[in-house]
């Protein structure tokens, strides 16, 4: 079988079993959720120079350690990180985007509320089709 | 740069000490190697081996039998190096249920139901004379939340792995017995690559063995327990005293492999799980079909 056509259907099996097992759950190995120690989640939307929503962009959330989590956009353009260890900054991690035939524009980062605990980033990525 | 995938789960927990004692320690800049942890989210054990064939990651931290599964299904993803040997759960019970006969009608949690975690419990049952019918199964995946359930008596009897274990019994809970005590070594996670792209990486995939052997020595050292015991404290939220148990715990038993040396007879009892448990069908797949161990060779470890 063609190593594409092996891929396709290797991450069809995996998509479909996910979506059976309840979507975003992460289970398989003994697995811990989120905790108190978790720092702000990251979310916003991926557009095209137009302001239209890309889909099935790589969106990275990279602190200046190395660690990365890594997603990808629905169809809306829209996606959503869980945050890190709360005693990283969110003033470290940057978020960026990618997609074969795009390149990366600009990524905004809408500030945050003055006050209170920040519990969630909002950053919209822009790709231009290259 | 090495991209290492792992699940924010296993970010959690015990299972990533290896990889992440390395990190911390230097042991991979020591063999020329920028590894960056990458998390792909939606996560999971069945998703790692995916984020491999869709370029998000190079290698990965996989359970064996997720392994086995996507190289059924079509993947070349192999191991490469052995991260866990042999885990430990422990059946830990209200503090007023002396022996895992008196489990007969309670309710025990288990995990997933095609999982090595309930087929080693299930063995232990039957150890002592219980079928999976004689008592109320609950299915909770996690040892956090099955520790939650026993806390919160909804559950008289759970698995857990460690820390969790050891921070219920020093809660007063009770210990029963332990997986190993009802099911042979088996090789529960790995580091895995595809073939086509270790085959282009041999060299740096053998620096990555040597950290990672690297790391498994200073696990055992007792000169270097400080720094294990704070990756532990880090990584699992445990307590020092706790993770000092974590250790003892696992000296002198093959939990954790000696260099990352894989046992080709413990993935095949992996596949012997998955078979009884009807996950795979007969004929069994052989094991040396989901292992590599030229990088294992190249990097000096048998």
């Amino acid at each position: 079988m063609p190593p594409a056509k092996v891929l396709a259907l290797l991450v069809l099996v995996v998509r479909v079993s996910v979506a059976l097992a309840g979507g975003n759950r992460d289970r398989g190995q003994d697995e811990v959720g989120p905790g108190p120690d978790e720092g702000p989640s990251y979310f916003g939307v991926v557009l095209d120079a137009a302001g239209k929503p890309v889909d099935d962009a790589r969106v990275t959330a990279t602190h200046r350690d190395g660690l990365a989590m890594v997603t990808r956009s629905n169809t809306a353009g829209a996606y959503k990180l869980p945050g890190f260890n709360k005693k990283f900054s969110a003033d470290d991690v940057k978020i960026s985007c990618a997609k074969p035939g795009y390149r990366q524009m600009r990524v905004f980062r809408h500030p945050p509320p003055r006050s209170g605990q920040v519990k969630a980033v909002e950053t919209e990525c822009r790709l231009q089709k290259s | 740069m090495l991209r290492y995938g792992q699940a924010l789960s296993a970010q959690k927990s015990i299972y990533s000490l290896p990889v992440t004692l390395a990190e911390r320690e230097g042991l991979f800049r020591r063999e020329g190697i920028d590894l960056r942890i990458v998390i792909p989210v939606p996560g999971g054990a069945d998703l790692m081996i995916a984020a491999l064939h869709d370029d998000t990651v190079d290698v990965t931290h996989v359970a064996t039998p997720f392994l086995v599964r996507a190289a059924l299904a079509g993947s070349d993803a192999v191991a490469i190096a052995a991260e866990f040997n042999d885990p430990i759960y422990s059946l830990v019970a209200r503090p007023e249920i002396a022996r895992i006969a008196d489990l007969k009608g309670r309710v025990v949690a288990l995990a997933d139901p095609g999982g090595s975690i309930t087929y080693s419990m299930r063995k232990l049952l039957a150890l002592h004379g219980l079928r999976e019918s004689d008592v109320q199964v609950k299915t909770i995946d996690g040892t956090p939340a099955r520790l939650n359930c026993l806390r919160r008596g909804g559950c008289d009897a759970v698995p857990l792995g460690q820390p969790q274990d050891l921070v219920a019994q020093a809660e007063g809970y009770r210990l029963l017995g332990v997986s190993n005590d009802a099911v042979p070594p088996y090789l529960y996670t790995v580091t895995a690559a595809r073939r086509s792209w270790a085959a282009a990486n041999p060299d740096l995939l053998a620096r990555y063995v040597r950290a990672l052997a690297a790391s498994f020595a200073m696990i055992r050292d007792p000169q270097k327990r400080r720094p294990v015991v704070d990756a532990i404290v880090d990584i699992t939220g445990a307590s020092p005293a706790i993770a000092e148990g974590v250790l003892q715990l696992y000296a002198g038993k093959k939990v954790l492999p000696e260099r990352g040396e894989i046992d080709v007879k413990g993935i095949a009892q992996v596949i012997a799980f998955m078979g009884q448990t009807g996950q795979i069908k007969a004929p069994l797949p052989d094991a040396n079909r989901f292992v590599d161990l030229r990088y294992l060779e190249r990097a000096g470890i048998r």
